[in-house]
């Protein structure tokens, strides 16, 4: 399968890609590691006019240390990160979610950036960065906005990125000496998107308490409930509890998939609470 | 055509391409490099595994065009590596391979494995190999083979240290005042149902419209206003019972326009109605045919529920996204957004309020859903 025509253009820098973008009147598509869009563009169910290719931009790049946060640019790749591991202290979690994405040859060239834009609801990083109260850093035509990770995503393949716009990093913060987190994913073969998927973050420092649910027909949901009965408890709650919140944040889930959900979950909370 | 140059297997190569050529197509049809091998050509398989800027990445969703100026490494470009000549004599002695077809890409990870991962086990082999399909071997050769380069490559190194466990902290429980909601889509619209039967799609769903039933009735009845609460919807011609026009779905990388026809059918004596059509759409080769049944029954404080049942089937490209939770996700959306489109229609001073009720739906984004349940289970797709 050969994709079908389409033009190309390599911007110098963010400006011109989003000027490029904004030209294109929603027909113009950015390209990053292309490990998503490729196969779309090969199976002809996308057919952009404009591939604005933002995979060489420098400034995308950058990967830096915050002070309580880190601040990982839009073009970093999953194995830049999944190669950090022991080098960002407070991201361990990063670093571990970027080592379980797909093939490392798909790691190679598919960026965190990329990812979240594409948003589809079985990726790993529109979960984990909710779970992480991460922020995500939007440049466009009229500058650049900040957005909740969890709010950037409002439906499967859908954001709250207008045609012009772009991620340009995302800001994490550190998870403190205190923090306990877990993520668990359930895929048939590995590598595949996942059917079900948790990530959790407790950071008693922060005061965080965050519980989120992944792999659903939209965004990434949060059961808040669970979250402040864990924080307070450092138990794992009952499974029928655990059943109970994954039915109310996923209620259009049939019985198999809220089951598989509620497993995924109860794991990635045992990860969090294991002494 | 762009104007490319790059390296490849250390030589320099000037190029004009299309932009659509995929690197693989450059390298065996344009270079001759017929060592790298196209089995699915969208990122599954791992056949076309090659080296870009010395990462093993997959050739045929990279495109020639974007490798301007970047150093490619092809299974031919191996000839005087060390580790690569050692795994050659290790599959030819483990015979991992059979037809040949996977070995180019098999060998590129497996020397990336032996680079990366010095103290790989079986289990961390089979793993790393997971994106490289072989249908002969049953892998057990291909591992051996690694397992035995490894094996030889650590003799006379010391054994490396087992790794330290992480000293975790214990669990340190708090009272927090900080705890992630989110807004729950599904407390606003009731749980919809999907029940495939025999090739067709059914999902149930339904909203309430802040007006009295019989003034909603006489509105469904204007089909060029019902036609724009509909997002994408554009009607070409109608008459009382009769439309053509198109549905244009945009969801996220994907667009299709479906240009078709539907005909109505109304009982106003039950408040009912069925909605039957069929249409194509000429970008992706796809055709559906569908079918709507509404009922507008009275809701508490003299408003309109609407009950909708939509049944579906899908042909072509697009189908292989159909019966999926994600359809269910966009159809929910695009009856939100109906509503709140209605709403602000037949009560202007709802305009505002009505906004808000769409979850959050870009306004812009376009969506009509035969979607896939989840694309990598269904084409096997790998995940970026």
């Amino acid at each position: 399968m050969k994709a079908a025509k389409f033009d190309y253009a390599r911007p110098r820098d963010l400006a011109e890609a989003t000027k490029l973008l904004a030209q294109g009147n929603g027909a113009a598509k950015a390209l990053a590691g292309g490990q998503s869009l490729g196969p779309m563009l090969n199976l002809r169910l996308a057919r952009p006019g404009l591939l604005v290719d933002i995979s060489r931009l420098e400034e995308l790049k950058a990967v830096s240390d915050g002070g309580d946060h880190w601040r990982i640019g839009a073009g970093v790749t999953h194995s830049r990160l999944e190669d950090a591991a022991g080098r960002m202290p407070g991201a361990e979690m990063i670093c571990l979610v970027a080592a379980g994405i797909a093939y490392r040859s798909v790691r190679n060239r598919g960026t965190i950036g990329g990812s979240l834009a594409h948003a589809d609801p079985a990726a790993d990083w529109p979960l984990a960065l909710a779970a992480l109260g991460a922020t995500v850093e939007i440049a466009g035509p009229k500058g650049k906005r900040r957005v909740a990770a969890q709010a950037l995503m409002s439906g499967a393949f859908t954001t709250a990125l207008d045609d012009a716009e772009l991620i340009a990093g995302v800001t994490v913060p550190k998870l403190s000496a205190k923090a306990r987190w877990g993520y668990y994913k359930f895929c048939i073969k590995p590598g595949e998107f996942p059917e079900a998927s948790a990530a959790v973050v407790f950071d008693s420092a922060r005061n965080a308490a965050r519980v989120f649910i992944g792999a659903l027909d939209g965004p990434p949901v949060a059961l808040s409930g669970i979250a402040v009965a864990v924080a307070a408890s450092g138990a794992l709650p009952g499974a029928a509890e655990i059943d109970a919140a994954v039915a109310r944040a996923a209620p259009s889930l049939d019985a198999v998939d809220r089951r598989l959900h509620a497993a995924v979950l109860s794991r990635a909370l045992q990860q969090a609470v294991a002494p | 055509m762009k104007q490319i140059a790059l390296t490849v297997n250390g030589r320099k190569v000037e190029a004009a391409v299309e932009p659509r050529t995929h690197l693989a197509d450059f390298l065996r049809e344009h270079l001759r490099l017929t060592g790298t091998h196209l089995g699915c050509e969208h990122g599954v398989c791992g056949a076309c595994t090659i080296e870009i800027g010395g990462a093993p990445a997959r050739s045929c969703i990279a495109f020639a065009v974007g490798c301007d100026g970047l150093e490619i490494r092809t299974i031919e470009g191996f000839d005087d590596d060390a580790v690569m000549a050692e795994l050659r004599e290790a599959f030819s002695a483990e015979h991992a391979l059979q037809c040949g077809y996977c070995t180019p890409g098999m060998l590129i990870a497996a020397r990336d494995i032996v680079a990366r991962l010095p103290d790989a086990d079986d289990k961390r082999i089979r793993l790393e190999l997971a994106g490289n399909l072989c249908r002969c071997t049953g892998y057990l050769g291909i591992v051996n083979a690694i397992k035995r380069v490894l094996a030889d490559r650590r003799k006379g190194v010391a054994a490396a240290k087992p790794a330290t466990p992480l000293v975790s902290m214990p669990f340190v429980s708090f009272k927090s005042t900080n705890a992630a909601s989110s807004a729950l889509a599904a407390a606003a619209v009731p749980a919809a149902m999907e029940t495939p039967k025999g090739g067709w799609t059914e999902m149930a769903e339904s909203f309430t419209v802040h007006k009295p039933p019989a003034e909603v009735w006489r509105a469904f009845a204007d089909l060029p206003m019902v036609a724009s609460c509909l997002p994408g919807a554009e009607l070409d011609e109608h008459d009382a019972l009769n439309v053509n026009g198109r549905m244009r779905v945009k969801l996220g990388p994907i667009a299709a326009s479906f240009a078709g026809a539907a005909t109505m059918e109304r009982d106003g004596a039950g408040m009912r109605g069925t909605i039957k059509g069929a249409g194509s759409d000429g970008g992706t080769g796809s055709r559906t045919r569908g079918e709507v049944e509404y009922a507008l029954g009275l809701a508490p404080g003299g408003e309109t529920r609407v009950s909708v049942t939509i049944r579906y089937s899908l042909q072509g490209p697009l189908a292989q996204f159909s019966r999926s939770g994600v359809a269910r996700d966009l159809a929910r959306r695009l009856i939100g957004q109906f509503a709140a489109n209605l709403d602000a229609k037949l009560d202007p001073a709802r305009a505002g309020a009505s906004v808000g009720a769409t979850q959050g739906l870009d306004v812009g984004a376009l969506i009509w859903a035969w979607i896939r349940e989840k694309f990598a289970r269904l084409l096997g797709r790998p995940q970026s």
